[in-house]
């Protein structure tokens, strides 16, 4: 369960990027942000693990053994331990390239591991199968030896949510994890993902309301650093002119003038 | 036509002032060096029938130029090895992305010192302070290459993608964890062809420094040309041009293999 | 368990220990055989402290007590410039006497490729003490052994530049029947000067260490200031010329870098 309260984030010259967010996301949800671009969905991700500090509020989050911490109270020592069942898909490539898919979803268990042992032995033998398995899952096992910076797009980001399957996290954070990818890579990667929210928190942030709509179990909408909408994942058509704006609804009627894929199958 | 004539000279007349001042540099540069023309008529024709002079190469002495030929060679070797080590941890710790600003400053003004500071300079110092020997040839080599492979290799590590590094962050990785699987394999690469093209620098430097005491071929050559042995003085530079060759090749092969290996499969 | 074959870590592990393994023993018995010690450094560090505090204060009188340091400075600076001038201009002939398209003859470019070669591989120290023979000790000697380092490390480069150029301009020159040199004149050469003239700045800042050096060997200049200290034990005398040589180096490399950012462009440094 993550408890997110009263975040704000001010910039030193007044500009409130974020501006009071509430919500709590419990396991078995898997929750889509939406909202403009610059609306703050970026920066609330950010402060759910502690990568920016808010200038008020808290996150509480429950590890392993359901015990809470407050993440923007943390020392770096305990932030470090929070966050290694924390697993973070981000907007964008971010693994190591030079590394081959296998270490990079290994990678994912750092936190967890002796840092004596990881730099000098290494990952053992029955890791290297868990990473493996958790590869299988993501259907990306028979290119565990390539090298990363081969891969596509969105093979790496099949290998991103692996490297967050291996951690075994108690949270689960994804920035716009299908952006940039075609829209039958994008399902897989949906697809991927929802399974996960069976026993932990997910939250992802989307920019395709359609995806949302049908893979998520609850929508927030943050527009200028505030929650505009949290509930049902089926928005109305009013309730995305409030959070994108009017030009929506005209692209609306412009998509419906050219049948899509999913129109003509119905 | 007169049109035209202008025109020409038009484009040329702002060349006229830095061709001056070209000009009247190095004719005061001439001056200071004691440079001429008949000078240089000499210089050549005296230092080609010098060299004819050393001709032939006492091939006698081959045999006891392989030893100090093999020192210079380790001394090289060694000097790049454990600069190569050591410029790695001053680049991380002079990398913006990876150190505190304070860290990082002084890192830098390191490398920059040593950078400033010719290595024939520092093996004076080590000289005077530990007396002949191998010694001061490898530290000034080490620190040569600190102070030039550091900051190409911190330049490298600042461009790395900071995305990367604050996702390994996210999932718990201490600092170590991060520079050991994240900068690492990013600059393996770089840090291959900088050795590499360092250890050729070395063995140049290494037989100049030889000269001056820190032993090996240089040494060997430096003793023949003061014992007036200008045959075996020969022998010795082409000892000296076939490691330079060497090298330059090693190093060309080596480089093409490790990038073959890091393109597409 | 899995169907997909992968190298365990165990297995990596072991190869890499052992190649950690080899080439520490390597490192070590190189290091025995040249009687190495760095520890020594450090045990021995009082040889470096009785230095220091013969070093210290650093002598600067030498600047104004007499002119040798001022010439001597001026020397070196002088050197390295003409050196690099001469240099450049001779590699930058070389270069196009060695360049496919800008020479049609395959014997010249073979004789001119192996002429540049020699002069690559003949060891500097070789070359100074040679001109020291021919033209006596003395800055002289220094310049030709620069102009010679210089031909060495920059002709094959410019060769590579001068190959590099894009052909479309040339052919078009070509086309409306101009010559040859019309066509290097026109086209090659405007292409080329931008990181002919850089390269010439970045060897001005190599060519000004060298010529610190080759004042040891009898090349004159500000290394030779340093020598003749160093043999007479003046250290006061030493530490001022290492910090002269040190602004010098600074104050060059500043200024060849600046001016080649000028030159090409901010953010296309070469
Ligand atoms: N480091 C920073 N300094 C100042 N302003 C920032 C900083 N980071 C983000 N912002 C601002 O905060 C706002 C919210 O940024 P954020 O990255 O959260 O947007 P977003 O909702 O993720 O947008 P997108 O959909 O384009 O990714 C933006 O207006 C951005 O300009
Ligand atoms: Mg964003």
């Amino acid at each position: 369960m993550i408890e997110v309260k009263g975040l704000t984030k001010t910039l030193p010259n007044g500009r409130k990027l974020l501006n009071g967010i509430d919500f709590t996301v419990k396991k078995g949800e898997f929750v889509g942000i939406l909202g403009p671009s610059g609306a703050g969905k970026t920066l609330t991700l950010r402060c759910l693990n502690g990568l920016l500090k808010p200038d008020e509020g808290s996150v509480l989050v429950e590890d392993e053994h359901g015990e809470k911490h407050d993440i923007c109270q943390s020392s770096k020592k305990q932030l470090r331990h929070v966050r290694e069942r924390i697993g973070v898909i981000f907007q964008g490539y971010h693994l190591v390239k030079r590394l081959s898919v296998l270490e990079n979803v290994m990678i994912g268990r750092l936190g967890q591991i002796s840092t004596i042992r990881s730099l000098v032995y290494g990952f053992t033998d029955k890791e290297a199968e868990e990473a493996l398995l958790a590869l299988e899952k993501v259907k990306m096992a028979h290119l565990a030896q390539n090298r990363t910076g081969s891969l596509s797009g969105g093979e790496m980001q099949r290998v991103a949510i692996a490297r967050a399957i291996f951690q075994s996290p108690t949270l689960l954070l994804a920035d716009e994890p299908i952006s940039n990818l075609d829209p039958s890579n994008a399902k897989v990667i949906m697809k991927l993902i929802r399974p996960l929210s069976e026993n932990i928190p997910v939250v992802g942030v989307f920019h395709q309301p359609e995806m949302t709509a049908k893979y998520c179990t609850r929508v927030i909408a943050i527009k200028d650093g505030q929650v505009v909408y949290d509930g049902d994942p089926k928005l109305s058509n009013k309730t995305l002119e409030d959070i994108y704006g009017e030009e929506l609804a005209q692209m609306e009627q412009y998509e419906h003038a050219i049948p899509t894929p999913e129109i003509v199958r119905i | 036509m007169t049109g035209q004539a202008t025109y020409s000279f038009k484009r040329y007349r702002k060349f006229v002032l830095p061709l001056i001042l070209l000009i009247a540099v190095t004719e005061g540069a001439a001056i200071v060096c004691g440079a001429t023309f008949d000078k240089l008529e000499t210089g050549i024709v005296k230092g080609l029938s010098f060299l004819q002079f050393m001709f032939p190469p006492d091939w006698a002495a081959f045999k006891d130029m392989l030893e100090p030929a093999f020192q210079s060679i380790t001394i090289a070797a060694l000097g790049t090895i454990f600069g190569t080590i050591l410029s790695v941890v001053f680049a991380v710790l002079a990398a913006s992305n990876i150190s505190h600003s304070w860290v990082r400053n002084t890192a830098r003004f390191l490398i920059g010192l040593e950078r400033s500071v010719p290595e024939i300079v520092i093996l004076l110092l080590l000289i005077a302070a530990f007396g002949l020997g191998s010694m001061p040839g490898i530290v000034s080599l080490t620190l040569g290459c600190i102070g030039m492979l550091g900051k190409l290799l911190a330049d490298i590590i600042e461009e790395i993608d900071p995305v990367m590094i604050e996702s390994m962050e996210s999932l718990g990785a201490n600092k170590l964890q991060i520079i050991w699987f994240g900068v690492m394999p990013q600059i393996i690469p770089n840090l291959v062809s900088y050795a590499l093209f360092r250890f050729e620098i070395n063995i140049r430097l290494s037989v100049i420094l030889g000269a001056i005491g820190a032993g090996g071929i240089g040494y060997e050559l430096d003793y023949s040309f003061s014992m007036l042995q200008y045959h075996r003085a020969f022998t010795a530079m082409i000892v000296v041009m076939v490691m330079i060759f060497g090298t330059e090749r090693l190093s060309y092969m080596l480089r093409k293999k490790f990038k073959v290996e890091g393109a597409l499969q | 368990m899995s169907t997909v074959d992968i190298i365990m870590p165990s297995k990596r592990y072991k190869q890499k220990a052992t190649i950690f393994m080899v080439s520490a023993i390597v490192i070590l018995i190189a290091c025995i055989y040249l009687n190495f010690n760095p520890i020594m450094i450090f045990t021995e560090f009082h040889y470096v402290r009785d230095l220091l505090g013969e070093m210290f204060m650093p002598n600067y009188q030498i600047l104004y007590e007499n002119t040798s340091t001022g010439i001597s400075i001026l020397q070196t600076l002088s050197m390295a410039f003409l050196g690099t001038l001469y240099g450049g201009l001779i590699a930058f002939v070389l270069a196009f006497l060695a360049a496919t398209n800008t020479m049609p003859y395959k014997a010249v470019r073979i004789i001119t490729q192996v002429f540049v070669s020699m002069l690559r591989v003949i060891p500097a120290l070789v070359v100074v003490l040679v001109f020291v023979i021919a033209v006596g000790p003395g800055s002289f000697s220094g310049v030709l052994t620069l102009v010679i380092v210089t031909i060495g490390s920059f002709a094959k480069l410019f060769t590579e530049i001068i190959e590099n150029v894009e052909s479309g301009p040339g052919e078009a020159i070509f086309s409306v029947g101009a010559s040859r040199l019309q066509m290097i004149r026109y086209s090659i050469i405007p292409q080329i000067m931008p990181s002919f003239i850089a390269n010439l700045l970045y060897a001005f800042d190599v060519n000004m260490r060298a010529a610190i050096g080759l004042g040891i060997f009898g090349g004159g200049g500000i290394g030779f200031q340093l020598q003749m200290a160093k043999s007479v034990l003046h250290y006061k005398d030493v530490t001022a010329l290492i910090t002269i040589i040190i602004i010098l180096v600074i104050l060059v490399e500043k200024l060849s870098d600046y001016l080649r950012k000028r030159i090409l462009g901010e953010g296309k440094l070469g």
